[in-house]
């Protein structure tokens, strides 16, 4: 054993104490860190104040929206609505009588020549037949009309007196006791507001029957038409004709139902906003915010440009990448990177411009008619505004496209060219599905940045707030839309704050940021999930 | 006259000959997306020159560019079209009073220039970029000098890529909620300044963050080494070597916040104001008033009013001038950052 | 804990403990750390049945070592087997790198055990400098390289700074070579004068020890030398703790050499001894370059 070692005694400047200074037990350098710590939080800050913020503001649209609703069927406007939604379909009918007399006449005038009036001659019988069908519905028409006066006036009593109760509130909330015992408030009893309204049903189903028996008639002895197509044409509408004939035992049966005690479920707020198919507002008799026209045309606008810009963006990607020159690459890159600092109204206002236009005198070229939907006439529409917005998403697409692209392992690279694999065998078999995730999740990307886009949209898409008609094939893609972000653009600056259109628009809002929350999610699903881990 | 055959010699309908038909269709798609792009640049260009730039001295439109927006009224005078701003058309009347009741047609806006709303798109650019720099500079610093990885760093990260998903009409709509309504800021400068800067609050970060990470290890290894406290290495050793790299990403930023019109529609844009923003009373108001904006100005003037010859004028005026701002800044900001790439090589 | 003699109770226990423990056990023969050579050879730092580990790999296994004071002490070993590692923990480099811990052991530098909570890691450093594998000199000037430290604790006075930066690049042998260009940038040196940049800018704040973790690895045969030359003559102001790979080197410019494997320290000795007569198979086996 050997001895201990003396003690060590430090030199004496060997001092590692040091007393710092400190402010609640934290030193100057905590108090640093604590400060950059929360500058760091304030992105989660920001994002929990935008989901409070939506919140608050949208929050009360459900209960306003139920209360919407059910103010639309203790005034009776559900029951006028039953009724109007068979002159409507009657309506729709006789316009396609229009349509096909117009075809008719056509034809008269180009392919046999006839004069104007000989042409209204020989359409004589059928404008008989038409005048038959299009005067039938008058009695009904009449009671229609009636009947929504009966029910807007109860509409409008119930909402004074609402504002009376809100004035009221407002005066107590002031404590002005007396001002508020003053407004006067007569609570609306809708059992005797709809007994006259009620009351019609026996006169209601007397003028039904009359009406399906001149229908049926009617139907049976439709006129003939010159050419096959316009016989065929007059087949179909017998055939809806007859359709519609058969829904009318229903539309007695809801009548007859009707209760306008029965309570509107809270779902029903929901579901009318989610599946709802109409967004009308400021309407004198009933407004609708369902979103469904909104998202549909946000949707449409969206595939329509990624249909546009995956291609062009990830050939671009692709050829940035494994074909072009390093000198091409050194320019090809800035100019794209470029074109994305576009601003978004500047694009907007070029399509508005010059691209609408000219995207609709290409479509009225001959040679051009094959592609569906072409011609046309409305230069503002889906296809315009997804143009512009391909141009947006391509950037976007082409810069993650391209650093996927760029985080494949060379070794991958050499190793195919070094079994003798072509440049194209080796971009196409190895490359690019090594960086599949990446691509598909800067398309993903791409598709975010384009449905939230507002001003392209906004100045391009048509405003026109309806679900287009998919009957149409791909030529959808020539009609006017409306969008989520648009209708927020337009609308947001024109609501009365705390209204129920104002907070539907906030509802909107929320839906679009819990649709780029997915979207992200998804993106970064993607490439965590399936990140090649080479090298 | 064959030539020397040996196992290399390229081969008839070799490989890559067929490819090269595959090469082209890619070339087309990349060289399709420039060339869209400068359609759209020159178009407006080319259309907007022509409001902004004049055919004899001193060559450029100087009433287009410092004078607020006016009517434009056109009448008949003694045979002769005439065009006037609102503020001439005014003097012309008092001047012949016979012209008091000539029949003249107007068209809001026509007239006059955009100096409004140039002043107002710099001073919204000017604080929300101080206010996103600040924030984000910050964050970065923390992300990348002093955050362990954890749950809770993860977190952020993830909040941070959202933040950047989310779309601009959203950020309007929250500052709308937040800054115009529940804080009683009303239509204002400051909650344009604070929208925007939470809209770039993500690109400063990822940018700053970049630059930061791109400083050696070796600097910050070297200083600690020496005795020197994390903070004192991070402001003399880190800072000023990141810093330029984190203003010239953030300068693409700035492209985005001048060209973003939806978030400022209803938190700091007017349709029109006549004062300019330093005509305030106290300096108080300043924050608090709101301003004309170019992006603004564009959407009204290409879709708020009707559309003729006559506004077609400033409308392309207006899209010029503002594209060329944020086309200078853009490429300012690449052609810097090229450089610095090339310069700073540790 | 203002001072480090109220401790010295405590240590002194320890100290005598594992001194105990260190004879029978950890330490191969050929090592008496009992018996100094000299008068001079006091011990600085004291490390003992030291672990270390980066998240769950253990990097450091059961270290006891006693490196004296102003001596050369050289860390040798096959690339991955801890030398870097334990270097760093002399002033706590490796606090920078997260999840890394040391569950077990102690180092105590003067008896003061630098892993304690109140030890200022500022201070320690001051006192630790530190030259590292790959040359760093900051991209300021190489006036500026050489005061940081010095600005750092508050010396400002321009005359003194002047001074200092003379001493330490004469210091560092580089005097002559860069007296005319003090204010040029100190990456426009050759890699050799950048690493006696480095050295010059530890020893500026005049250090008790002086870490390098492998000086020259990256610098050329001429560069080489120059450096080993350097440590000849620093020796006799510092003590000094080299890394190298570069067993001749370990031979040419240290006193005492330990050679650790896979984390373990398996002999520490005189260098003579470790290079004529090891008393470990295994570093007669990386000596004579059977492997490593
Ligand atoms: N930052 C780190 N994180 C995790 N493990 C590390 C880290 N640094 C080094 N190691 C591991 O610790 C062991 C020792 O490394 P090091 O001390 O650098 O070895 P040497 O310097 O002797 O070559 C190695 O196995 C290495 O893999
Ligand atoms: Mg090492």
């Amino acid at each position: 054993m050997t001895p201990p070692e003396p003690a060590p005694t430090p030199p004496p400047g060997f001092v590692l104490h040091k007393k710092r200074l400190r402010f609640l037990g934290l030193t100057v350098e905590d108090c640093i860190k604590a400060f950059f710590g929360g500058n760091a939080i304030m992105s989660i800050v920001v994002l929990a104040l935008i989901t409070y913020f939506l919140f608050r503001e949208g929050a009360g649209f459900f209960g306003q929206n139920r209360q919407n609703l059910e103010v639309y069927r203790q005034a009776g406007l559900e029951y006028v609505d039953y009724l109007r939604q068979q002159t409507d379909d009657h309506t729709a009918l006789t316009r396609y009588l229009s349509d096909v007399r117009l075809r008719a006449l056509n034809h008269y005038a180009e392919e046999r020549k006839l004069s104007f009036e000989d042409a209204s001659t020989a359409l004589a019988p059928f404008d008989e037949f038409a005048g038959k069908f299009g005067d039938a519905v008058e009695p009904l028409r009449g009671l229609v009309s009636e009947l929504s006066d009966v029910a807007t006036a109860i509409k409008t009593k119930f909402i004074v007196n609402e504002d009376k109760k809100e004035e009221r509130r407002q005066l107590l909330a002031e404590n002005k006791a007396a001002e508020a015992a003053q407004v006067a408030i007569t609570p609306v009893d809708f059992a005797t507001e709809l007994k006259p309204l009620l009351g019609t049903l026996p006169a209601y189903k007397d003028a039904n029957r009359e009406f399906a028996a001149q229908l049926t008639t009617l139907v049976s002895r439709v006129p003939a038409l010159p050419t096959p197509d316009l016989q065929q044409r007059m087949a179909r509408w017998q055939q809806l004709a007859r359709d519609y004939l058969a829904t009318f035992p229903t539309v007695e049966r809801n009548l007859e139902q009707w209760d306008y005690r029965q309570p509107v479920p809270a779902w029903k707020s929901f579901s009318s906003f989610v599946f709802g198919r109409q967004w009308l507002t400021a309407s004198f008799w009933q407004d609708w915010y369902g979103i469904l026209p909104l998202f549909v045309g946000s949707l449409l606008v969206s595939l329509v440009a990624l249909t546009l810009a995956v291609p062009l963006g990830v050939g671009a990607a692709i050829y940035v990448n494994q074909i072009a020159s390093t000198r091409e690459q050194k320019i090809i890159k800035p100019c794209i990177e470029f074109i994305s600092a576009f601003p978004s109204v500047v694009l907007g206002f070029f399509g508005i411009a010059v691209l609408g236009q000219a995207l609709r005198l290409l479509s009225q070229q001959e040679w051009l008619a094959w592609i569906p939907g072409f011609p046309y006439s409305e230069r503002l529409n889906i296809l315009t505004a997804g143009c512009l917005l391909a141009l947006i998403a391509v950037p976007t697409i082409f810069t993650l496209a391209e650093d996927a692209l760029n985080n494949v392992p060379t070794a991958l690279k050499e190793a195919s060219f070094a079994l003798g694999a072509s440049r194209l065998q080796t971009t196409l078999k190895i490359i690019v599905p090594a960086s599949l995730s990446g691509i598909i999740s800067a398309v993903l990307l791409g598709l975010g940045r384009v449905i939230g886009e507002t001003m392209v949209v906004l100045l391009c898409a048509g405003n026109r707030i309806a679900i287009p008609d998919f009957g149409r094939g791909l030529a959808v893609i020539t009609e006017p839309v409306h969008t989520m972000t648009g209708i927020i653009a337009q609308e947001m600056g024109e609501v009365v704050r705390g209204s129920i259109h104002y907070r539907a628009l906030f509802v909107v809002g929320l839906v679009l940021f819990i649709l780029s929350l997915l979207i992200n999610y998804l993106a970064q699903g993607i490439v965590r999930r399936y990140r090649i881990s080479i090298g | 006259m064959n030539p020397p055959q040996h196992p290399f010699s390229v081969r008839p309908g070799a490989v890559h000959h067929r490819e090269q038909p595959v090469f082209w269709l890619f070339r087309v798609a990349t060289y399709f997306i420039l060339a869209c792009g400068a359609a759209v640049f020159l178009n407006i260009v080319v259309k907007g020159a022509g409001t902004v730039f004049k055919t004899e001295a001193p060559f450029i439109n100087t009433t287009f560019l410092t004078e607020a927006p006016e009517s434009l009224y056109i009448f008949e005078w003694e045979g002769k079209k005439m065009e006037m701003g609102d503020r001439e058309f005014r003097a012309f009347k008092e001047q012949n009073p016979a012209a008091a009741k000539v029949k003249a047609e107007s068209f809001v806006y026509s007239a006059g220039g955009i100096w409004p709303c140039i002043v107002g798109t710099v001073l919204l650019v000017v604080g929300s970029m101080t206010i996103a720099l600040a924030l984000g500079v910050c964050a970065a610093i923390y992300l990348n000098e002093y955050a362990r990885d954890g749950a809770f760093i993860r977190f952020v990260r993830l909040a941070i890529l959202n933040l950047a998903g989310v779309p601009s009409i959203v950020f309007g709509l929250f500052g709308f909620g937040m800054f115009v309504i529940f804080f009683g800021w009303n239509v204002s400068l400051l909650a344009g300044w604070f929208t925007l800067a939470f809209m770039v609050l993500p690109v400063v970060i990822t940018a700053s963050e970049e630059s930061l990470k791109a400083v050696p290890k070796g600097f910050r290894e070297g200083s600690l080494a020496l005795g020197a406290t994390k903070w004192q290495t991070i402001r003399k050793n880190v800072l000023p070597y990141a810093l330029p790299g984190i203003l010239t990403s953030s300068i693409l930023g700035i492209a985005r916040v001048a060209g973003e019109t939806a978030p400022i529609m209803f938190t700091a844009a007017y349709v029109v104001r006549d004062k300019l923003p330093w005509e305030v009373e106290q300096l108080g108001d300043f924050f608090f008033q709101g301003v004309m904006a170019l992006p603004y100005h564009i959407y009204v003037v290409s879709s708020k009013i009707p559309q003729n010859e006559y506004t077609e004028r400033v409308q392309y005026g207006t899209a010029f001038v503002f594209l060329v701002i944020v086309a200078l800044i853009a490429t300012v900001s690449i052609l810097l950052r090229n450089r610095l790439r090339n310069r700073y090589r540790w | 804990m203002e001072s480090p003699s109220t401790a010295s109770p405590t240590d002194r226990d320890k100290a005598a403990n594992s001194s105990v423990r260190m004879g029978t056990a950890s330490l191969p023969a050929g090592t008496d750390p009992s018996a100094p050579r000299s008068p001079a050879s006091r011990t600085l730092i004291d490390i003992e049945h030291l672990d270390f580990f980066y998240g769950q790999t253990q990097a450091l296994n059961d270290i006891s070592l006693k490196i004296q004071d102003h001596k050369v002490t050289a860390f040798i070993g096959p690339s991955g087997c801890g030398k870097s590692t334990l270097l760093r923990c002399f002033n706590r480099m490796n606090d920078l790198i997260d999840g890394t811990r040391v569950p077990r052991g102690t180092i105590k530098i003067h008896g003061v055990d630098i892993y304690q909570p109140d030890v200022d890691v500022i201070e320690l450093r001051k006192r630790v400098g530190m030259v590292f594998q790959k040359s760093n000199p900051f991209p300021k000037s190489i006036y500026e390289n050489i005061t940081y430290g010095l600005r750092l604790h508050g010396k400002t006075e321009k005359s003194k700074l002047d001074e200092i930066v003379e001493k330490s690049l004469r210091g560092a042998a580089l005097w002559d070579e860069v007296k005319d260009r003090l204010h040029a940038n100190g990456l426009g040196l050759s890699g050799g004068q950048q690493q006696r940049l480095c050295i010059a800018r530890a020893i500026a704040v005049e250090p008790e020890v002086i870490l390098m973790d492998e000086p020259c690895s990256a610098l050329d045969p001429v560069a080489t030398a120059k450096i080993e030359e350097l440590i000849q003559e620093l020796r006799s102001r510092f003590s000094i703790v080299i890394v190298t790979h570069n067993m001749q080197q370990a031979a040419r410019v240290s006193d005492r050499t330990a050679f650790f494997y896979l984390g373990r320290l398996i002999e520490y000795a005189d260098t003579r001894d470790i290079f004529t007569n090891p008393a470990n198979p295994q570093t007669e086996a990386y000596v004579s370059g059977r492997f490593g």
